[in-house]
Order: structure tokens, then sequence, then C-alpha cells
């Protein structure tokens, strides 16, 4: 009698061990699980709601408590971001959790983008972008989706974005003692040599760490870089240029852009766009890192050369053969990255069934469900016809080029 | 050619060589008593009458001056000019104009945190200019500005003085809080007030106070009523809260005052202010003695501000003895993340200070008659002092991750402390030189420029010129 009775009450505890894990088992892995739809509460005071929506466009931040599951982070930080996606009914928010709290964390981050999907009817093409890169080899920031509560008030589907930051660099690059600077659009900018004057390479660049450092230390190497890839000489500027970027990864960068249709990347329609620089530690050699790629997948019949001409780094890049090489070589393994296992159709087709019932659920969202559904088709119509259009434009180049 | 550090060094000290001189060759004359420069430590509310002496000045040597001044007074009733130290002009009986003036300037070190310049820097930290006087011996008033600078005004009142026990006070003037910042500028014991005093007690508003004296004047009282709750509750940003209609009172015993004992002077008070705050950014903020501000953030109030203040003051013979303590508490109502209430804000400083008068002279009677003045047969009257005291901002929470967030229930403390040592050489009764060496130590999670410079002394000299 006395033995069942321990056998019960043993079974009984393993069993609430197993169903409940405890709040520390819990990973920034978890949060990042592209299988789950994660449900995350904010709360902000009203008056900073109202001055939230208000001055949306402005990059102010609100003190706000951030909820995860059983994890409340207190006074943490909560602003306005991006780009065309700023509105006051869904806002895009950026969350700080230490810039009130010193050295505060959740799950060992420091900072999260809550990102609005704002700019595509899908609500999964940036997260297929992003897995996208990772498959070919380019450190790109984890995503999952969540839905977002503020003030117990649904604000709809929301994608979570790891920050680029040194805790990414060291689980991505293995190392982060480099300099990291995040790109700020401005003015038309093609990689244009902007004059020796270090202010306007430091509006364009922001320093996301090593901020107390000199410019000079900072955005020399930066100023050096476009001022080199300016110059006139093709005979020494390969050997020039390489010493401040690494110009395989940039030209494998773009390549994977421009086969995901990206209009608004380092080709993109305006200026170059949406991307982070990293400078290795002890080196003046920068290289790309991915960053807010919600304006992909345009369309399958999209140039594999559109706004060439327009980039400096990229125009003088590929008259060197095998970086021209490269640069097509790049795009057919892309194309076999779609296809092999039918890949981005069913990534596509997993993710859209994910958010789907939820994005239903979203009455802020700028489309309809019904255009979210034709949106997800021509997902999965690109997923299908850019490998064919990509590798028969490919063997025309090559063709063309012998 | 002397080198342009050196000659920099010696342009205050030029200066102040000036006011020494003009101290020097004023003409002789009896130093009366004034709310302007009162000889006793503190400023009190009325203006001075013969019906109604300061309640400032509770010493037992001055019912002796009390009697002197009967019998001065009495000969002065005659119309016309009078040299009192200062110009005044006997209009009728128990009615006169009283002119008085005021300049101080400080010099302080090259390497004071106050002190941008790579060179020791001058400032005139007052040029002020006043009438007061009486009417018909029931009515006190006095009015008198900064020759320059904004909120130039800055008493502007009338006292009815007709009864000790119950004066009317109506205008401009400090709200009854503090005896720190109720002690005239020109004769504190240190060239700077105490934080505390600086930064916590509410200054000067708009208001109507009655107070008076009683029980053979073994009790002070006063109690007021003002439009808010004083200039240094307030900030020039404008988006900046302060508080509305204040109710402000003092009470002051000096429980041996009958007594012949050494404890006759011992003077206990306390003081409270109360407040309404509207919604926003609170207007208090922590600053150095130097004017730096090492607390400033956005937290928002909502509610009632609260001062209460503890006083204590014993002047045995040539030594002095000061102490307060001072909390400011500032609600915060339905400004959590979740529209709910937040833990009050506080605010404490606390101040101990001491002072000797090496050449003998009371205390109490005021150091600005030496004895032996400067170059009249002797060398004045000489007083050395420290003090310590301490400034803090938090909040009242006890739980939870400190947190600078400005809707943080448990705000992340920021205090200064700071040592005083001084030196004060009264040379007349118009002239006085005081020299401070400061030490200062700010932990403060904020500003941490601040709170990571080592603590180090800085030094300044104040030249001071009363008439």
């Amino acid at each position: 009698m006395t033995l069942r009775l321990s056998v019960a009450i043993v079974s009984t505890v393993a069993c609430l061990l197993m169903s409940a894990p405890p709040a520390s088992a819990q990973t920034a892995a978890d949060l990042f699980d592209r299988d789950t739809v994660q449900e995350i509460r904010l709360f902000i005071n009203s008056r900073d709601l109202d001055q939230l929506r208000t001055r949306f466009r402005e990059d102010i931040y609100y003190v706000v408590d951030f909820q995860w599951r059983n994890m409340r982070i207190r006074n943490a930080a909560v602003r306005s971001r991006g780009g065309v996606s700023r509105n006051a009914s869904k806002p895009a928010l950026r969350i700080d959790f230490d810039r009130y709290t010193t050295g505060q964390r959740f799950l060992g981050l420091k900072s999260l983008t809550l990102d609005n999907l704002w700019q595509h009817g899908s609500f999964v093409a940036e997260s297929t972008t992003m897995a996208f890169f990772e498959r070919m080899g380019q450190p790109a920031p984890r995503e999952s989706f969540c839905r977002l509560y503020i003030n117990n008030v649904l604000h709809g589907v929301y994608a979570i974005i790891e920050p680029i930051d040194n805790d990414f660099l060291a689980r991505s690059l293995g190392e982060n003692a480099g300099y990291l600077f995040s790109y700020q659009l401005q003015e038309r900018f093609y990689g244009d040599y902007l004059g020796d004057e270090l202010l306007e390479y430091k509006r364009r660049f922001q320093a996301q760490n090593h901020e107390l450092e000199s410019d000079a230390i900072l955005y020399s190497p930066i100023r050096d870089l476009f001022r080199e890839v300016n110059h006139p000489d093709d005979g020494v500027w390969r050997e020039r240029v390489e010493q401040y970027l690494d110009l395989r990864q940039f030209i494998t960068h773009v390549a994977i852009e421009n086969y995901l249709a990206e209009d608004d990347g380092i080709l993109g329609a305006y200026s170059m766009n949406n991307f982070y620089l990293y400078r290795e530690a002890n080196t003046s050699r920068h290289r790309l890192i991915v960053w807010d790629k919600d304006s992909t997948f345009a369309f399958p019949e999209f140039n594999l050369f559109r706004n060439a001409e327009e980039n400096a780094v990229f125009r003088r890049a590929i008259a060197y053969r095998d970086l021209f090489d490269l640069y097509l070589e790049v795009l057919e393994r892309c194309a076999l990255a779609t296809t092999e296992d039918d890949w981005m159709a069913r990534e596509i087709t997993r993710a859209g069934a994910l958010v789907a019932p939820h994005v239903r659920e979203d009455v802020r969202k700028p489309f309809s469900s019904e255009e979210f559904d034709q949106a997800i088709e021509l997902l999965l119509e690109f997923a299908k016809k850019r490998p064919q259009y990509v590798l028969q434009e490919v063997r025309k180049i090559r063709a063309a080029n012998r | 050619m002397a080198s342009p550090s050196i000659a920099s060094a010696i342009r205050p000290f030029t200066a102040g060589v000036y006011m020494l001189l003009a101290g020097l060759i004023a003409p002789p004359g009896t130093a009366a008593q004034s709310t302007f420069a009162p000889s006793a430590a503190t400023q009190e509310p009325a203006g001075q009458g013969s019906k109604s002496p300061k309640p400032g000045k509770q010493d037992s040597q001055q019912k002796e001056s009390e009697q002197e001044e009967e019998g001065a007074k009495k000969a002065d009733d005659k119309v016309g000019f009078r040299w009192k130290g200062y110009p005044s002009f006997q209009l009728g009986k128990g009615t006169h104009i009283d002119l008085r003036a005021r300049v101080q300037l400080d010099a302080q070190g090259a390497d004071s945190p106050g002190n941008d310049s790579d060179e020791p820097e001058t400032d005139f930290a007052r040029r002020r200019i006043g009438i007061e006087g009486e009417i018909g011996g029931v009515l006190a008033f006095e009015v008198d500005r900064e020759l320059e600078g904004e909120n130039a005004w800055r008493d502007v009142y009338a006292n009815y003085q007709q009864f000790d026990f119950v004066q009317v006070q109506g205008g401009k003037f400090k709200l009854p809080f503090s005896l720190d910042e109720n002690t005239s500028a020109t004769n504190l014991d240190f060239v700077y007030r105490s934080l505390a005093a600086r930064v916590l007690a509410p200054g000067r508003d708009r208001g109507v106070m009655v107070h008076g004296r009683a029980l053979d004047r073994m009790v002070r009282y006063e109690l007021g009523v003002f439009d808010h709750d004083g200039r240094n509750a307030r900030s020039q940003n404008p988006e900046r809260v302060y508080g509305e209609r204040t109710l402000a009172g003092r009470l002051v015993v000096q429980p041996f005052r009958s007594s012949k004992s050494i404890a006759a002077d011992l003077q206990l008070g306390g003081a409270f202010t109360s407040s309404d705050l509207p919604e926003g950014a609170r207007s208090l903020r922590g600053v150095t003695t130097f004017e730096e501000t090492f607390f400033d953030p956005d937290l928002f109030v909502l509610g009632r501000r609260q001062r209460a203040g503890f006083e204590l003051r014993w002047r045995p013979g040539p030594f002095s003895l000061k102490s307060e303590y001072m909390r400011v508490t500032t609600e915060r109502r339905g400004q959590s993340v979740e529209d709910s209430d937040l833990s009050p804000l506080l605010a404490t400083g606390w101040y101990v200070s001491g002072t000797w008068a090496i050449t003998g002279e009371n205390k109490a009677d005021g150091l600005n008659k030496p004895r032996r003045p400067f170059m009249r047969g002797g060398f004045g009257a000489f007083e050395v002092g420290a003090r310590i005291e301490e400034l803090t901002f938090t909040s009242a929470a006890s739980d939870g991750v400190p947190s600078l967030s400005v809707r943080a229930d448990l705000v992340e403390a920021s205090s200064d402390r700071v040592t005083t040592l001084g030196a004060n050489w009264y040379l007349n009764q118009w002239v006085k030189i005081q020299l401070n060496a400061i030490r200062e130590a700010i932990a403060n999670p904020e500003r941490r420029s601040l709170a990571t410079r080592e603590p180090s002394w800085s030094f300044v000299t104040r030249f001071q010129f009363t008439m």
C-alpha cells in the first residue's frame, strides 16, 4: 500500500514536471520557435500610449512592461520604429530591455523588434526571406510570429525579430569584438564617395557598438571604403577595395537579394537600404548583414541586374570575371535552394497556415483577409516561377559572355 | 608683465579689494537691525518695528538691544535724514524709509566643477537694492530686487504688525519652511546654503501669512497660503509641473528661553507644506553645490506634494550648531504602466553645521559688529565652521528592481554628499569675506559622468558688501 502510494506520488510529480517546464527552461530559441505563434503583452500608461500614437513618427521612448508567458520584464522601453510602416493604429515597435534598468535582459536579449507586417499582404514574406538567407549560409536575424496585445487589446499579428547586436554577432559570426553599423536611409546613396568629412558617413552609418570611440576610429574605414570604391584606376581597384570590403560576401548578399526580387536592398530602386555593416575586429574589412526584408518577392521576372549600373560598388565589382561568375553561381544556387525539396513553397505554405487564423482576427491590418490569401498565392507562384526564370536568364547571360 | 594665468587669478581679488575699501571708507554709524541684513541668523517674515522686533532675534542679548533701540527710536522721531549704517529717512513717529544694498562677488577656483573655463572665475552672486521701512509703527514693508537677471523682484511684501501675537503679512516672500532657506543670504555661515534648503525648501512665492509669537516669545508660529510651492520647485522647462495653491506652516519653540542657562538659545522647530500637482513631469531636480544637475528625469507625478522639515539651532556663546532634516513626498497617482498608482517620489536632505567665532563674539548677536573692527583698532571678527550634508532622490517603494524608468515604482537612488569647511572674516559691519573648501561625492546612476568623477576639493571665496 505504502509502495503504491509512493509510486503514485512520484508519477504525479514527474508528470507535472514534464508538462510544465520551469521558467528557467525558457530560452530565446523558444521565443523564436518558427512553428509557434507567440502571445506578447505590453503594458503602457494610457497617457504614453496616446503620445506614442500621436507622435508615431518620432523615436520617443516610453516605459513599458513586457510579458511573454509567465515572464514579465518591468521598466523596459518602447518606441515607434520603421520607415513607411510607421502608423498610429498598428504601431511598429522596438523594445529595449536595458534602457532604464542597467543590465536587464529578456532571455538574454537586450532588445527586440516587433514588426507590424504592414507592407506585405502575405505576412510571411520577411520571415521567408530571412530563412532563405540562413539557408544560403548568410547570417540573418531569427524571426517568429506573435499576437500582440497592448493594454490587453489585440493589435494583430506581428513578427518578433532578433536584434542585430553583439549577441547576434557572437551567435552567427562567432565573434563580436568588431564594429557594427546600422545603415540609415538618408538621401539617395549608391556607394558614392561623399568626401573627406566623416560626418557624412556618420549620418548614414549609425554605430551600434563602441559608441564611445572617436569618429576617426569608427568612420575612417567606411570613408576609405567609399573613396577606394570610387577610385578611377581599375588596375588597383580590387586590391584596394578588398582591404575594406569582403567583395565575395558582398556579391553573394546582392545575388540573394536580387534572386528574391528585393526592390529595397543594396540595389534598391531609390538607394542602398536595409542592411548592417560589420567590420571585424583588428581589420578594416567590412561585410553586409541582412535586415528588414519586407519588399522582397516583387515578381518572378525581376531583372537580375536591376539597378546594377546605379550602385558604384556592384558596378565596379562585377567587371571582374570571377566576381561576375560568382554572382551568377549564387543565383543558380538560390534557384536550387528554392526547388530542392520544394523548400520555398513548403516554407510559405507552412508559415501561411500558421498565421492565417490570426491574420483573419487582425482588424488593424492594412489588407483584407482575401488580399492575404491572394498574397500567399502570389508567393507560391513566385516560388514556382522564379527558379525557372533565373536559371534561364543565367544560361542566356553565360552564353552571351562566352 | 604678469602672465595671463596670474592676472586672471588676481582679477577677482582686485574686485574684492574694491568692495573691501568701499566698506572701510563708509561713514561710521549705528548698525541698525534690518530685514535686509539682520544681525542674528534668520530672516523673518516681517519688517522690523518697535512694536514687533523680528522673531529671529530671540536671543538673550536681544532684549538689551531692543531697549537700546527703543531709546534710539525716540530720539529718531524727528523728521529728517539719518545714517544708521545705511541711509534712512525719518518721516514722522514710527514712519521711516531705509535704503539698502547688497553686493556679493564669488571667485571660484579654476578646477571648481562650476567653472567651465581653465581660469579662476568670478561672478556676482547678488547685486541687490531695496527699500524697507515702517508706517506709523504698525505696517512694515520691504521691496527689493536684483539689478539684473530673471525674476529680479525678490521680497515684495507688507506686514501688519500692530500685535506681537498675531501679525498678517502679504505679498511675495519666502514660504515659512526651513531655517537655512529663511536665513538672509547676508548672514549665511557658508558661501552657499545647504543643498536641502536650496532644492527641497520652497523659497519665495506670492501669498498671505499669519504669524506671531506667544508664551513670552517661547513659541513662534507662521501659517500661510501661497499661489504655488515656491521658486525652488520650478523649472525653466514649461512642461514641468509644480505645486498649485500651497498651505505652509512653521512652528518654532525656544523651551528654555526664559532661563539663564546655556540652553536658553536652543531652538527647535518643525514645518510643513502641502500642495496639489497637476499631471506631468515633476520639476524638483537635484543639483550639486555648483549647480550641476545630477538628478532630473521626467518622472511623472499627479497628486499631493508634501514637505516636512525639522530644525535645530543652538548658539551658546561663540559657538553655534545648526541642523535640519527635510523630506518631500510627491504622489504619482495613476502613473504606472497599468494606470495604477506608483509609490510616491521621495526626496530627503539633511545637514549638520557648526561654527566657532575665534575672536570671541557672541554668535547669537551676529558677527557683523566685530568687537574690534578692521582698521579701527583691530582685525575684525574671525569664524571657522564645518558642515556635512546629503541630498537624496528615490521613491518610497522598497520592493522590486531599482530602475531609471520614469514610471518605475522603485526609482534608483541618486545622492550628493557634501562636506564644507569654511572661514569667515567680518571686517566690520559692512564687509565680510568667506572662504569655503567644498568636497562633493555624487552617487548617481543617471548621470554617470558625475558619478564617476573622483570627489575632490573645490575652493570658493565670497566678498560681501552690505549696507
